[in-house]
């Protein structure tokens, strides 16, 4: 066996979409758009309130982890269902362009509305040809 | 029941696979995502999921719809169909662009007890509660025996 996981890697490698604590989680649907101050990230978590939501900011990379306040009741049976109680992990990855410390976040409705201003080294400057 | 399943943008990671090429699958799961940047991330935006429960008292419809206001949504039941709209609004700059989403899921009208219907919207998620008639609810009777 030990030789055959050698040959294939692919045997020891754990599944890729699975998240640090071992639950699976769903991507949510975001959307990013750019402005000369920063960028503003829209990304919805249908489910989630302020309490099970956390977003991390470290040097390179912005994580939101959402996870659903509503747990079905007991008496509650099942006919139907589209949904997923897997909690939501986006992770962006940026290249320090972001200044961390003046970072915005504001969650209504289920929509998770994230200022990401830039770091004053990127923005764009003017320079004056004298 | 007219209803079309919905599918959430990365299904895979949902069902954790005990496959042992799981780890290959992972690897062109990333090729494609990579690959189709973007277009991977537009599934279906007109769609949402929604889920049936029921309990004894009621049947619940839950619809998940992020970001709506409460005027823009509607829910309406019309010979034995339940439909929800809602209509999205975004505005991007000064442009408002808006678009609406519908859904319709068949209940049993001859079951539902139509005066008493009530929605709530929470968390950017529309639960319908549906309570059942009287008639409708599982009934005990005990009968003795000789």
């Amino acid at each position: 066996m030990s030789l055959l996981t050698s040959l294939v890697p692919s045997f020891t490698r754990s599944a890729a979409p699975v998240a640090r604590e071992g639950a699976p989680v769903v991507k949510p649907v975001y959307d990013l758009a750019e402005t000369d101050e920063g960028y503003a990230l829209t990304a919805q978590l249908p489910g989630v309130s302020k309490d099970g939501l956390e977003l991390t900011a470290e040097t390179g990379a912005i994580t939101i982890t959402g996870r659903r306040t509503w747990k079905q009741p007991e008496a509650w049976a099942t006919l139907y269902r589209e949904s997923t109680d897997a909690a939501y992990e986006l992770v962006l990855t940026h290249d320090n362009a972001v200044d961390i410390d003046k970072i915005h976040a504001e969650l209504r409705d289920g929509v998770l509305r994230v200022a990401l201003p830039k770091a004053e080294a990127v923005k764009p400057r003017k320079i004056q040809v004298g | 029941m007219r209803i079309v399943r919905y599918n959430y943008p990365s299904y895979r990671s949902v069902v954790p696979s005990r496959s042992p090429w799981s780890g290959l699958e992972g690897e062109i799961d990333r090729l494609f995502n990579s690959a189709l940047g973007d277009f991977a991330g537009s599934f279906a935006p007109d769609r949402f999921p929604v889920d049936l429960y029921e309990d004894q008292e009621n049947t619940y419809v839950r619809a998940e719809l992020p970001g709506i206001d409460r005027a823009d949504l509607g829910v309406e039941l019309v010979d034995g169909t339940l439909n929800i709209r809602a209509t999205r609004k975004t505005s991007v700059g000064e442009k408002e662009e808006s678009f609406t989403l519908n859904r319709s899921v068949r209940v049993p009208d001859a079951a539902v007890n139509t005066e008493k219907i009530s929605a709530a919207y929470e968390n950017g998620v529309l639960t319908v509660t549906l309570p059942k008639r009287e008639e409708a609810k599982p009934r005990k009777v005990t009968v003795a025996v000789n």
